[in-house]
C-alpha cells in the first residue's frame, strides 16, 4: 500500500491515484495531513473562491415504490399516513412566492419520490409551468433513479425521457440517488430501485446529450472505505468518458426515523476525512459542494478547508434530510452565506447552477433580500 | 490498563504569532502540545451535577461530582462543597469565586469565553491574562456566545492549548458544540469530552435525537475516531483504556 508521503508526491504531480491509495488515505491517522493535502488541490483548482447559489427545493410527493433503507422521506402508497402529493398549483405557487418576494434564485432543485400513479405529464407540466411562470429559472429535476423510473414505467428509453423533459424545460439533472455502487451494499439498503450501472447510464446518456450534471455517495451506514473508493473511482471513470460531472457532493447519512437508525450515522472526523479523500481522487470533477442541510452549519463550513469549494444555497423547504433528522434550518439566507463563507477565510461568490458567475466582489451584497420569517427558518421538521 | 496521569512538563508560552497561523499549521502544533503534556488519549467521565435544588443531575455512581458557580449560592457556597463530595468547579473565566475554591483543594474549570469575528490577536491576550492566574486552573472550555461557526471554534481550541501551557485540561463540550465539532475538536489540542454519560441512550426518536449525552460507547468511538486512545477519568485522577 502507497505511503503517505507517495501518494502526496503523486497529487503534487498530478498523477492520477490508484484504488489502493483511495484505501491508504482513508486509513491516514493524520487528518491534519491528509486536509493539508486536499485543501493544496482545492486552492489550485480554485482558490480562496467558494461558490453557492439562490435556489428553492421542490419535492413534489414523497409517495415512492423504493422502500430504502435509509430513506425518511418516502411513504410507499398514496394514503399512507404523511404520505403527500402536490398538485401542479401548488408546486408552482412555491416559485410564485419566491418571485412575488423580489427572491432572485436562479435554480429549483426537484426531487421526488417514485410515485406508481403520476402520468408523465405530470413531470413536464411542472416543468413547463415553472418555466412560464421564470422563463430564466434553471431548473435542476429529477435524480437518474427517478429518469430511470420513467424510462421503464412509460416503455421509453433513457435518452427520450430525458428528450421530453428538456423539451419542456429541464436544464440539468441533479447527482442525488447515486448512493453507493457496491451491489453488497445496495442490495441491503435499496436493492429495488436502478442499480449502479442504471445510475451511471442515465449520466452518461444525459452528458451525451450536453446536459451537465452532478454526482453523489450516501456515506455513514454500513459500507466501507473501499467501497467508497471503489463509488468515487466508478464516477471518475464516467468523468473521463464523458466530462459531465459538474459537482461531487458527499451525502452523510441522517440515522433518524428509518430503517437503519440503530446506526450511528458519521463522526464529524469522518465527514472531513471523506471531504479531502474525495477532492484527491476525484480530480477531473471540478467541484466539490459541503451540503450544509446534510453536514450542519458548522462542519460544511469546516469542510472548505478539507477540499470543498461550494456551499449549496439558500435551499428553502427542504424535506428529505430534515425528516431524517438533520437539525439545520430549512433556509440560510445568502448574507448568512457570504458571512460564513468569509468567516472561513474564503472569497464567496454567487454561481448559477452552471458555475456561471452571478455577483461577487461589491456586488455581492443582496440589495433585494428575500423577507425572512426567522421563526420558521430556525424550524426543524422532525 | 490503569494510567497515572504524567507530571506536565510545560512548553514554551505562545506567541502572538499563533494568530498568524494557518489552521493546519495551529492544529498540528495544537495536538502536538496535547501529546506532549498528557500523550495521545482522550478522556471522558461520568460526572454529576449538584443543582442549586440540592438535587443532583447523573448517575448516583458518578466518579466525579461538579457544581456550576452559578449554583454556588443555593447549595450554601464554597464550605458547603467539600461536605457534598464536590471535585470541580465550573465557573466563567472572570469568575471571583474559582481562586477561593482552587485555594480549598477543589478543581477549577473555566468557561472561556468567544465569538465569531473577534481577532485572534484579542483571543490570545485575553487567555494570557488566564494563563498568568496566580491559581491553579485544572482546565478550560471553550464557551461560544452564539452558535458557533466551526473554523472559528477550531483556531479557538486550538489558541488555547498553545496559550495556556499551565492549564492541563482542554475540554470540548458537547452541548455547546454539537458531537461533531466536539470531535474535531480533538484535532486542536482537546483531550476530554464534556458531556453526560450514561449507561444506555434512547434511540434517536423525537425530542431525545438531539441529546447531548453520550454512552460510554459513543464517547469512545468519537475519540478513537478522532485518532486517539479512549480512556475512562475516575474521581482519584487515574485513567483506564477503554478497549474497543
Amino acid at each position: 500500500m502507497s505511503s503517505f508521503p507517495e501518494i502526496r508526491d503523486k497529487v503534487r504531480s498530478a498523477e492520477t491515484l490508484s484504488f489502493e491509495d483511495g484505501v491508504a488515505l482513508y486509513q491516514h491517522p493524520n487528518l491534519m495531513e491528509l486536509g493539508a493535502l486536499a485543501n493544496e488541490v482545492r486552492e489550485r483548482l480554485h482558490g480562496d473562491r467558494t461558490y453557492f447559489n439562490r435556489n428553492l427545493h421542490i419535492n413534489a410527493t414523497n409517495v415512492c415504490e423504493a422502500s430504502c433503507r435509509f430513506c425518511s422521506f418516502a411513504r410507499l402508497q398514496p394514503g399512507d399516513p404523511a404520505a403527500y402529493t402536490m398538485t401542479l398549483e401548488e408546486a408552482w405557487g412555491r416559485l410564485r412566492a419566491r418571485v412575488a418576494a423580489n427572491d432572485p434564485i436562479t435554480e429549483i432543485h426537484i426531487v421526488n419520490g417514485l410515485h406508481p400513479g403520476l402520468a408523465f405529464d405530470y413531470y413536464t407540466e411542472l416543468l413547463a409551468g415553472l418555466k412560464r411562470i421564470q422563463p430564466s429559472i434553471h431548473l435542476k429535476a429529477f435524480t437518474a433513479v427517478e429518469i430511470f423510473y420513467f424510462a421503464k414505467k412509460f416503455g421509453m428509453s433513457i435518452e427520450a425521457v430525458l428528450q421530453a423533459l428538456r423539451a419542456a424545460g429541464l436544464d440539468s439533472p441533479p447527482g442525488g440517488g447515486a448512493e453507493i455502487f457496491a451491489p453488497r451494499v445496495r442490495k441491503k439498503i435499496c436493492d429495488d430501485k436502478s442499480d449502479a450501472d442504471e445510475w451511471l447510464e442515465v449520466h452518461r446518456v444525459a452528458h451525451k446529450m450536453g446536459l451537465r450534471s452532478n454526482c453523489t455517495m450516501l456515506y455513514g451506514h454500513i459500507e466501507t472505505a473501499e467501497e467508497r473508493v471503489d463509488h468515487m473511482l466508478r464516477l471518475r471513470a464516467l468523468q473521463d468518458e464523458t466530462g459531465g460531472f459538474q459537482t461531487f457532493i458527499p451525502l452523510a447519512f441522517h440515522p433518524d426515523n428509518n430503517a437503519l437508525m440503530k446506526l450511528p450515522g458519521p463522526t464529524g472526523v469522518e465527514d472531513l476525512r471523506t471531504y479531502a479523500v474525495a477532492r484527491l481522487l476525484l480530480h477531473n470533477i471540478p467541484h466539490l459542494k459541503a451540503y450544509w442541510i446534510m453536514l450542519g452549519i458548522k462542519t460544511a463550513q469546516t469542510a472548505l478547508w478539507f477540499g470543498a469549494d461550494d456551499l449549496d444555497g439558500t435551499v428553502q423547504e427542504e424535506r428529505i434530510y430534515h425528516m431524517a433528522g438533520a437539525a439545520t434550518p430549512q433556509v440560510m439566507h445568502p448574507t448568512e452565506i457570504i458571512r460564513l463563507i468569509q468567516n472561513a477565510g474564503r472569497t464567496p461568490v454567487e454561481r448559477d447552477t452552471l458555475y456561471n458567475v452571478v455577483a461577487e466582489g461589491a456586488a455581492l451584497i443582496p440589495d433585494k433580500p428575500f423577507r425572512r420569517d426567522v421563526r420558521r427558518s430556525l424550524e426543524v421538521v422532525s | 490498563m490503569s494510567v497515572e496521569a504524567r507530571s506536565l512538563p510545560l512548553p514554551e508560552p505562545a506567541p502572538e504569532s499563533l494568530a498568524m497561523l494557518d489552521l493546519f499549521a495551529l492544529g498540528r502544533q495544537a495536538s502536538a502540545a496535547r501529546d506532549g503534556q498528557l500523550g495521545r488519549r482522550g478522556t471522558f467521565v461520568r460526572a454529576r451535577q449538584l443543582l442549586a435544588s440540592g438535587g443532583w443531575r447523573g448517575p448516583r455512581d458518578a466518579a466525579e461530582s461538579t457544581v456550576d458557580e452559578a449554583d454556588l449560592a443555593a447549595v450554601g457556597g464554597l464550605p458547603a462543597l467539600r461536605a457534598a463530595g464536590i471535585d470541580l468547579l465550573v465557573a466563567p473565566a472572570d469568575s471571583p469565586h474559582a481562586r477561593a475554591a482552587a485555594e480549598a483543594g477543589l478543581r477549577v474549570l473555566l468557561r472561556v469565553p468567544y465569538r465569531v469575528g473577534e481577532d485572534d490577536r484579542e483571543r490570545v491576550h485575553r487567555l494570557a491574562a488566564i494563563d498568568q492566574a496566580s491559581f491553579g486552573v485544572w482546565g478550560v472550555m471553550p464557551a461560544p456566545s452564539g452558535e458557533p461557526y466551526g473554523l472559528d471554534t477550531l483556531r479557538f481550541f486550538a489558541l488555547c492549548r498553545l496559550a495556556l501551557p499551565r492549564v492541563a485540561h482542554l475540554l470540548a463540550d458537547v452541548g455547546a458544540l454539537g458531537p461533531r465539532l466536539a470531535q474535531m475538536a480533538f484535532g486542536f489540542g482537546a483531550d476530554e469530552l464534556f458531556a453526560p454519560i450514561v449507561a444506555e441512550r434512547a434511540l434517536r426518536l423525537g425530542a431525545n435525537a438531539h441529546n447531548p449525552s453520550l454512552t460510554r460507547k459513543e464517547a469512545a468511538t468519537l475519540i478513537r475516531g478522532a485518532g486517539l486512545g479512549p480512556c475512562e477519568r475516575f474521581a482519584d485522577g487515574t485513567i483506564e483504556e477503554v478497549s474497543a
